[in-house]
């Protein structure tokens, strides 16, 4: 809770130091308010409260989702410093909304109540609306913003519509009140709590842009500033996950076998889009784009299957997959910047081509994050899958199983078109700059992935 | 002793990676010194082994990885390394292979801190898989080797590199997952007597797991009395060779009841591992990758690619196909004795149309590995034994070949068959060992690649598994490879001297430091084919004693 409160304060403050003269104090500004945030989180580690009238319930699990995202938040700050020189930015705001939407995450991570799941997913949309068109002078952006607007709201609605059928179906918004309504009806809960699940899921399946809800997706990661594309595909992705395995774990296991084959089904057509679509980008953005549906679809085996192990496994992936993410973006930031046409940041795999040759580590950073997101052993990304995939088999399906691992064979095949380009292709790239800082974060992203590839059980230990 | 094998050209790697690049001229050296230490280590390694024992010996062990996952028990990796009588002929070859391609690797002049780090790196893995007895350790390497061939092939390669060595990636990669799902379902299938025992609280301390104890694990195991969260779920080759540690109605437990598309889910597996070695090995029609990948390789890594690489794909039958799988070996046993006689027979056809010296070796590696498939498919003695010294004999006598492609292609940047005649006359030297060469691989008595393929073809002979035709077909093979090799001898080095007049004046007799490659090798073909007990004794007790308990019980 307390995370919560400093940072909508925080967000506050940020908006109120945008009018100093100079712009070189929002960064550190913005970094520190997340590490004491993240920080703040940890004061209930090991203790479950509840909140605000019984609707926020801050446990483990939350803080372990909340860690994840302020991380991922931090990193995506941290490699924001051209903000400050870029003379159209406006750095205060960005910080500010960044923060706010950090905020709504957190509620979608702990909610207990329904009504506070829609207030986190509002705020956190809304401001990844306006992040999305924050390259105000871009068409591209511009359409990105919009598109993404009109069909989230729609999607809003939907979820709106779902949860006032639940709110029909058992009387309460809350959590355990639906669960014990589904174990006190003896197997015959109302129409409605069953219409009311689907449109909820359906809301939420939209957030965290998994097939057949995915089509916004590619325009608006490739129209929207890189970095918020990287804010957009980890924390957006992480909280909506978090939403979805508290709701499902929580108040929907009694009525499993209604819900996993639908899911399991979505979990197949997620996969199949995602990865296969994937292969014909020639955008790295674009592909980053239908890659972060892949994960979607991964990410969904953990729910489909759920089972105790799920949340271990959700958590693990999502770390993985933000580590290796936010990396990969942060190097395209940088590249594309060195190759412009027209005047845009070339985001194409040809941007790629000799990174090898005059930076080795930037080459070797996403490399690693490819590797990673690809799912070869001794990188995080692997462990991930490997757990996801065992509660699909231990919840025996083992049809899934093969064809996610046949999906991430298609995915080596588009991982690699990258790691093809940098090192085997001639290029023209010059020496990129790099600050100090920036080249930290990718270094210790880098080494996270690595560590936790080697040993896994550091993490297990935590939870 | 197994872990520097795997360790010291690791360290060899990193020390290329981190030396200035000022210091250019010394990373053939490190190169060089690793893989002699390793041929020496191979060395202590075998004075060590005893052959008279069957079961693994030399073993290493430290824990590794401990994952608890709930209700599904905890997952155990170890670092577990050891060699029996199947794996030491192939590390033994490796040991060998790598150093003369270390020897060939002295003309690699571009990017040469980056090729010597992968080529280290590749010998690790290389090693690594031959040693691990750990499914999880073996997968590991087995992936890692692909990375370090990838970018040996790609950035060394000829002018169609990329698509070689996407294509090389792209078949190995898709049996890898395979073999990776497997993997998956063999964990979850599989406890760990020992561990397990520990955390029922049988025992105390992992010294007092006797053979009563683990017995009294698997039967309660059978009875269903051991709580899910205490089991332990192992990826010891070891303990997954052994029906006792199967979990009953598990994924692929040894009573064989879960049906998957109607087929019982053990044999699906075994046809998994199968395809997915069976890429590597290759065996006819999985094969095509090779040619390409040989044509575009650079020498030392084409020598490496045929020496060691291939034989992994006979190893993984060995001890992961067939020796978790024995069950769906017996059953498939003809048809993958069809699949090697068709390698055999379909790779010499093609050799034989061939006009690239290399893509004709290329092929005729196809060949001469079907008959390491169709000995291990016989299920016999002979068979298996005729298969393990078939891999190491080919091991031998295609990094020559490959070297003497390089040779020529070193020399004149040409390798097309009828671009040459006459070779004899201004390559006297080059001509002999090639003639050498090209009569041990095809079958000459007195030298190795004979004693290989009549082990095999007695073995497919005698097997009660495969009808006598297959046999009589396959020796069609060794016809064929006496007619590729032969016709292209006559075509290239005899008649009258005839090249290309691009080569005039480059057509030298070998250097010293060809012959410090080819004599070696030709010496070893020659010692194997003239006592082939030398290898026979290493592989003889522990294949009869595979062959004795052959079923997963």
């Amino acid at each position: 809770m307390l995370p919560i409160i400093l940072l909508s304060v925080f967000g506050i403050v940020l908006l109120f130091l945008g009018f100093l003269k100079t712009r070189a104090v929002l960064l550190p500004a913005a970094l520190l308010f997340i590490l004491i945030a993240l920080g703040a989180g940890f004061l209930e580690w090991n203790k479950s409260y509840l909140y605000f009238g019984d609707m926020l319930l801050i446990n483990n699990l939350a803080i372990l989702f909340s860690t994840i995202v302020l991380i991922s938040a931090f990193m995506v700050v941290a490699l924001s410093g051209d903000f400050l020189e870029d003379e159209m930015a406006q750095p205060a705001e960005y910080y500010a909304i960044l923060l706010f939407s950090i905020v709504g995450a957190m509620m979608m991570i702990g909610y207990e109540n329904l009504i506070m799941l829609f207030v986190g997913v509002e705020i956190l949309s809304v401001s990844m609306y306006i992040l999305t068109g924050s390259d105000k002078r871009n068409l591209r952006s511009n359409e990105a913003a919009l598109k993404y607007f009109l069909m989230g709201s729609f999607a809003t609605g939907f979820m709106l519509f779902g949860m006032a059928l639940l709110y029909g179906a058992v009387g309460s918004f809350t959590l355990t009140d639906i669960k014990s309504y589904i174990l006190l009806s003896h197997g015959r809960p109302s129409l409605l709590l069953y219409m009311g699940e689907l449109l909820v899921l359906i809301g939420m399946l939209f957030k965290v842009s998994a097939a057949p809800f995915h089509f916004w997706t590619p325009d608006v990661y490739e129209g929207a500033p890189t970095l918020f594309t990287a804010f957009m595909s980890t924390v957006v992705k992480t909280a909506g996950f978090a939403a979805l395995l508290q709701l499902l774990s929580v108040s929907f296991s009694a009525i499993y076998g209604f819900w996993w084959v639908i899911l399991a089904a979505i979990t197949a057509l997620t996969l199949l889009a995602g990865n296969l679509t994937a292969v014909y980008q020639n955008s790295f953005k674009r592909m980053m784009a239908y890659s972060s549906i892949s994960h979607a679809g991964y990410l969904l085996i953990g729910l489909a299957a759920l089972g105790q192990q799920s949340r271990s496994a959700l958590v693990f992936y999502s770390l993985a997959y933000s580590l290796a993410t936010i990396s990969a973006f942060g190097i395209l930031l940088l590249v594309a910047k060195q190759h412009t046409t027209d005047g845009r940041p070339d985001e194409s795999y040809s941007a790629f081509n000799g990174l090898s040759r005059n930076n080795p580590l930037l080459a070797f950073v996403l490399a690693v994050s490819m590797l990673s997101l690809a799912g070869i052993p001794l990188t995080a990304g692997f462990w991930g899958k490997f757990m996801l995939f065992s509660a699909a088999v231990d919840r025996g399906m083992v049809w899934i199983l093969i064809l996610a691992v046949l999906m991430s064979a298609v995915g080596i095949y588009y991982y690699f078109r990258v790691v093809i380009a940098m090192y085997f292709r001639e290029g023209q790239a010059g020496r990129i700059r790099v600050a100090p800082f920036y080249q930290f974060i990718l270094i210790a992203a880098t080494a996270l992935t690595i560590i936790l590839g080697i040993v896994p059980g550091l993490f297990q230990n935590i939870m | 002793m197994l872990s520097l094998l795997i360790f010291i050209p690791l360290i060899g790697s990193l020390g290329v990676v981190l030396l200035p690049a000022s210091m250019k001229s010394r990373y053939k050296w490190i190169t060089l010194i690793c893989c002699s230490l390793e041929l020496l280590l191979c060395g202590a390694a075998y004075s060590a082994f005893d052959p008279t024992q069957s079961g693994y010996q030399l073993l290493e062990r430290a824990d590794w990885i401990t994952l608890p996952l709930g209700s599904l028990g905890v997952v155990s990796i170890d670092y577990l390394v050891g060699v029996d009588g199947i794996s030491l002929p192939l590390v033994l070859l490796s040991g060998v292979v790598m150093l003369v391609g270390a020897v060939s690797s002295w003309k690699i002049d571009a990017r040469q801190k980056a090729y010597h780090a992968l080529y280290l790196l590749l010998t690790s893995t290389v090693i690594g898989c031959f040693v691990a007895l750990d499914f999880f350790l073996f997968f590991l390497f087995f992936e890692f080797m692909l990375l370090p061939m990838y970018f040996l092939i790609g950035l060394w390669g000829g002018p169609r590199r990329e698509y070689a060595s996407i294509k090389f990636f792209l078949y190995t990669l898709a049996g890898s997952v395979l073999i990776l799902l497997v993997m998956i379902g063999l964990y979850l299938s599989v406890m760990d007597p020992v561990e397990t025992a520990l955390r029922v609280g049988l025992i105390q301390d992992r010294s007092e797991a006797t053979d009563e104890v683990i017995r009294q694990v698997q039967f309660l195991l059978s009875e269903y009395k051991i709580p899910s969260n205490l089991l332990v779920h192992t990826f010891d080759l070891r303990h997954m060779a052994k029906g006792g540690n199967y979990l009953p109605d598990s994924f692929l437990s040894v009573a064989g009841e879960v049906m998957l598309m109607g087929i019982p889910s053990r044999l699906l597996a075994f046809l998994c591992v199968f395809l997915g070695f069976a890429v590597k090995l290759p065996v006819v029609p999985l094969h095509t990758w090779l040619p390409d990948a040989h044509v575009e390789a650079p020498t030392p890594v084409s020598v490496v690619l045929a020496g060691v690489l291939l034989k992994i794909g006979g190893y993984g039958f060995l001890r992961i196909g067939w020796g978790l799988f024995p069950d769906g070996a017996a059953e498939y046993a003809l048809l993958l004795a069809g699949l090697g006689v068709l390698s055999i027979v379909y790779g010499g056809f093609n050799a034989l149309a061939q006009v690239d010296l290399k893509k004709m070796i290329a092929y005729s590696s196809v060949s001469h590995m079907g008959f390491v498939l169709l000995g291990i498919a016989s299920l016999t003695s002979e068979g298996i034994n005729g298969a393990v010294y078939q891999m190491a004999s080919h091991g031998v006598l295609s990094a020559m070949l490959f070297l003497i492609t390089g040779v020529i292609y070193d020399r004149t940047h040409d390798r097309r068959i009828d671009h040459y005649r006459g070779l004899a006359g201004a390559m006297p030297g080059y001509t002999a060992l090639t003639a050498i060469a090209f009569f041990a691989s095809l079958g000459l008595p007195g030298f190795s690649g004979f004693i290989g393929e009549l082990f095999t073809l007695m073995g497919s002979f005698q097997s009660i598994w495969l009808p006598g035709w297959m046999t009589a077909v396959a020796t069609l093979g060794i016809i064929l490879a006496a007619a590729y090799f032969l016709w292209t001898l006559q075509r290239m080095f005899f008649g009258t001297l005839w090249f290309r007049p691009e080569a005039a004046g480059q057509l030298t007799d070998l250097d010293g430091r060809e012959r410090l490659m080819l004599v070696p090798l030709a010496v070893l073909a020659l010692l194997l084919g003239i006592f082939p007990n030398l290898l026979f004794d290493l592989t003889n007790s522990t294949v009869a004693d595979w062959i004795q308990r052959f079923s997963i019980e």
